[in-house]
């Protein structure tokens, strides 16, 4: 655990000027087998100090590769006279931050398993894949840990000493069609916690593993999409990626205030009426979020930001200086990714809420469209238009599932298709394991239930 | 400089007591100072100061990595132990390898102190000069900063290579907006060794944001058609590129056999017009790396001459996997200073030529199947109709192969992107599936 030689430091603080000094450690586990060979065997770990002033709608940041009390001094002083340069050569005149609620949050300590355990549990799996599935072209498994720990001490809100780990398998797996092309599948698996809590048994994956090499046999036979604006039943899986990037995104307050659709939109219909959506804190649907947090950087405690309730935008997501600027209260949006990082404005964990359909009949009710169940990636727009790469969907014809589809694309804008939503499934799936890019990368939570809607689909 | 170089010999030292067969180490120190504007106000000030160690070791043909922040000797003593730990877990591999054959150097380029004032003022002139010359856009975010690495890369098999480099760059991200109308955000950024030019005579920043500006007005493409897609550079680097890269050259794909160009070294896999080399040490670039990842000297690399396939993109383990030829330059960055030789045709005489096609600026896509098939959005793009650019569009995707695309290269424009890390042209495309609502 990081010493804390920050809290005393708070005598330092220049008054009048909101402060934060972080203490701030990152460890990154990973090791790769590609084909049975380990391709990559790392581990890394990253700590520091850094402070952040505030003077008149200029921020002054300094951040040292050094967690000594000598460290958090010079990082005090060099803020503040980055605060005080920008302020003498491009004066601001905002106001000052208004105050957070204080407090201070404490939580355990974490564990850190030695190499071995993420070797040999990966070689167990591998073992597993190369011995059922001998035909596979290649296959490729990844072990990783990303944690943070982090100690706060700010001029006013909440302290706190916070831990968040989280570990993942990822498996990709790669076969030819019977042309000699070949096609992929890409499964991650786990959430919060260090590796060794996540995963103690490698049986217990074998039936992902199942799963996904039966989607892959299905993908090897695939089809393309027919391009153009079709109706879809968006998986799980799908609908998180929405919420976060085609959403998400542009009720970020920082994005509000450079001119994204959103800003035009609050308190107007964006979506039907069957439509909610949340950044959650650290609890959706009576249970813990998969990435939960419950104090940003700037000192905020974290509570939920309500962004879509019934169709209409209610809300965006804010760092204190946003919301000074908005009038809005801040609810513990601002994080950072390492040490030498500013808090940006961030999701946490951002999902529409679950609605009354089962799968079954709204697949049932599509005569011709597709089901799509799988993402990679995904990017958003100011202007609301997002991408996700489809990994793996299937078609619909007369309500039953047909061909799985190869790789391909779907597009929207989003405040568009959302007024297409006219079934919202029972049951919300998450996914954690990806890092938003904004500046810095940030691990967040998505998730959602099975919408049916309407998109543009890439393909032939 | 001297303390880095002890350190690093200290922890080979420690490395080799520990069993070590070989090893690698990089130290390194890193000063930045950074203006970062919001919504076209100066909003923050960073300067940070950071460091790292890089140990590699190979034990019993065993390999372990670590990477710390401190040169704490507590910290330091762990990473050690806990690097040969790894290497301890995995199974033995006789393809590891670092550069064991003997050189020393020292490389140092650029500005190493930075002039924070005249940092400011071409910030602030940036600021300025798009407030005035383009009033519709909205300048989202921009970091203009100055970085300076001071850092030695040291091999057990007597490689020390010193590097002091400064430079200072700009990246911004910006959108056009008038009353409810909005473009596509769009970004880019250069990097320079002065700050002699005002930015927005660097790389193609005007030509960029003149066109996201006229983006404002956008229309959805009405159905589907194949045509020809011309790929701005940053499009070209996004959908290309990194296809050819990660698909069909790099360790992996060719460790795993799921390349399609596995077997095509030495034979035609583009257009004959078309040559592609990987060149850290191009006079353009601005600093490029001064070594591998395995320690070997960073070199410019051809991976495509005149169409023709004539280098993969293999680490010296990858070489040693594959019976194949290890690349001299860098392997595991995203595309390591990209450099395609220009056309004959300007852009203008490329447009001319086309009766039905796009141009595109930014591609945001799925990752590309294995095979290299992909779809996506074609961002901040112009209709292109009877030889004349036209309308912006939006909701407009494009399809196709990568593969197919670099057979069906139209032509490739005498007009460059050098943004002190690559040199690119515009190059267009025949046979791309473009489709709209």
């Amino acid at each position: 655990m990081l010493e804390d030689v920050i809290t005393a430091k708070k005598n330092l603080f220049e008054p009048g000027a909101h402060t934060e000094l972080r203490m701030q450690r990152n460890r990154e586990r990973d090791v790769i087998l590609l084909a049975g060979d380990v391709v990559h065997n790392t581990r890394a770990d990253y700590s520091g100090v850094s402070a952040r002033v505030y003077r008149g709608g200029r921020y002054g940041f300094s951040s040292m590769a050094d967690c000594s009390s000598e460290a958090a001094e010079r990082v005090l002083l060099a803020a503040a006279e980055n605060a005080a340069f920008l302020s003498a050569h491009a004066p601001g005149d905002r106001p000052a931050l208004p105050p957070a609620p204080g407090g201070c949050v404490r939580c355990a300590a974490m564990g850190d398993p030695e190499q071995r355990v993420y070797v040999d549990f990966i070689r167990a799996l591998d073992g597993y894949i190369a011995a059922k599935y001998p035909k596979l072209l290649s296959r490729r498994l990844h072990a990783t840990e990303d944690s943070m720990e982090k100690l706060l001490a700010v001029s006013d809100g909440t302290d706190a000493h916070t831990v968040s780990p989280r570990s993942y398998v990822y498996v990709s797996l790669t076969a030819e069609t019977p042309a000699g092309t070949p096609v992929s599948r890409f499964r991650a698996i786990g959430g919060a916690g260090t590796f060794d809590t996540n995963f103690t048994d490698p049986a217990a994956l074998y039936p992902e593993i199942d799963r996904l090499y039966e989607q892959l046999m299905q993908k090897r036979e695939g089809v393309y999409a027919d391009a153009g604006l079709r109706t879809v039943i968006l998986g799980g899986e799908l609908t998180g990626m929405l919420s976060h990037e085609a959403v998400g995104h542009t009720v970020e307050a920082d994005w509000v205030l450079n001119g994204t659709v959103a800003g035009r939109c609050l308190h107007k219909r964006v979506a039907s009426e069957l439509v909610s959506l949340s950044d959650f804190a650290h609890t959706a649907f009576g249970a813990p979020c998969p990435l939960p947090v419950y104090v940003d950087d700037e000192g905020v405690p974290a509570r939920d930001v309500p962004i879509i309730e019934n169709g209409i935008l209610t809300g965006y997501m804010h760092s204190r200086e946003t919301a000074l600027r908005f009038g809005a209260e801040p609810r513990g949006n601002a994080r950072a990714w390492l040490f030498s990082d500013e808090p940006l404005v961030r999701m946490r964990n951002t999902a529409i809420h679950p609605g009354k359909d089962q799968l079954e009949d709204m697949i049932a009710s599509v005569d011709e469209g597709y089901y799509l169940t799988a993402t990679e990636n995904g990017q958003a727009d100011t202007t609301g238009e997002f991408m996700f790469g489809i990994t793996m969907g299937y078609e619909i014809k007369k309500g039953k599932l047909g061909r799985a589809l190869l790789d391909t694309t779907i597009s929207g804008v989003a405040f568009d298709m959302l007024k297409t939503v006219d079934m919202v499934g029972d049951r919300v799936e998450w996914e954690s394991y990806g890092f938003c890019g904004k500046k810095q990368p940030m691990p967040v939570g998505l998730g959602g239930p099975a919408l049916r809607c309407k998109v543009l689909i890439g393909g032939r | 400089m001297e303390q880095l170089e002890y350190l690093a010999q200290k922890i080979l030292d420690a490395a080799r007591e520990a069993g070590a067969n070989a090893a690698l180490c990089v130290t390194r120190e890193t000063e930045t100072r950074e203006f970062n504007l919001f919504n076209g106000e100066f909003s923050l000030l960073r300067t940070l100061f950071d460091r790292s160690v890089q140990l590699s070791l190979i034990k019993d043909r065993r390999k372990g990595s670590v990477e710390i922040n401190s040169f704490d000797d507590a910290a330091i003593q762990k990473a050690v132990t806990d690097c040969v730990a790894s290497a301890e877990s995995a199974e033995p591999d006789a393809a590891w390898e670092f550069d064991s054959e003997a050189r020393d150097e020292t490389n140092t380029a650029g500005p190493l102190v930075c002039d924070a004032e005249a940092l400011f003022a071409r910030t602030k002139e940036l600021a300025e000069e798009v407030a005035k010359r383009h009033p519709k856009i909205v300048l989202e975010e921009c970091y203009a900063k100055h970085v300076v690495t001071r850092a030695v890369c040291r091999t057990s098999g007597g490689v020390t290579s010193r590097s002091a480099e400064g430079c200072y760059e700009l990246s911004l991200s910006y959108s056009a907006h008038d009353g409810d109308k909005s473009s596509s955000f769009y970004y880019g950024g250069v990097m320079l060794p002065s700050l002699d030019k005002p930015f927005l005579d660097c790389g193609l920043i005007e030509w960029e944001l003149s066109s996201v500006e006229r983006q404002v007005d956008n229309a959805p493409l009405d159905g589907k058609f194949t045509g020809t897609v011309i790929l701005a550079p940053n499009a070209l680097a996004e959908l290309i590129l990194s296809t050819v890269q990660w698909n069909f050259i790099a360790d992996d794909p060719l460790i795993d056999g799921t390349s399609i160009w596995k077997d095509k070294l030495g034979q035609p896999v583009a257009d004959p017009r078309l040559s592609l080399s990987f060149a850290p040490r191009a006079a353009d670039v601005v600093a490029g790396d001064r070594w591998t990842g395995e320690g070997y000297p960073a070199e410019n690399w051809e991976v495509i001459r005149d169409g023709r396939l004539v280098g993969f993109m293999l680490s010296q383990y990858g070489a040693n996997k594959t019976g194949g030829v290890r690349a001299a330059c860098p392997v595991d960055r995203w595309l390591p200073w990209p450099h395609i030789p220009a056309g004959k045709q300007t852009l203008d005489e490329i447009i001319a030529g086309i009766d039905r096609g796009v141009l595109v600026m930014r591609f945001s896509g799925g990752e590309p199947a294995p095979n290299g098939e992909f779809s996506g959005v074609a961002k901040n793009s112009f209709l292109i109709e009877n030889g004349k650019l036209s309308h912006a569009l939006s909701e407009t995707m494009i399809s196709g192969s990568v593969a197919d695309m670099l057979q069906k290269l139209r032509a490739l424009s005498r007009e460059t992107l050098r943004d002190g890390g690559c040199s690119l042209p515009f190059i267009a495309f025949d046979g791309v599936t473009v489709s709209g609502k």
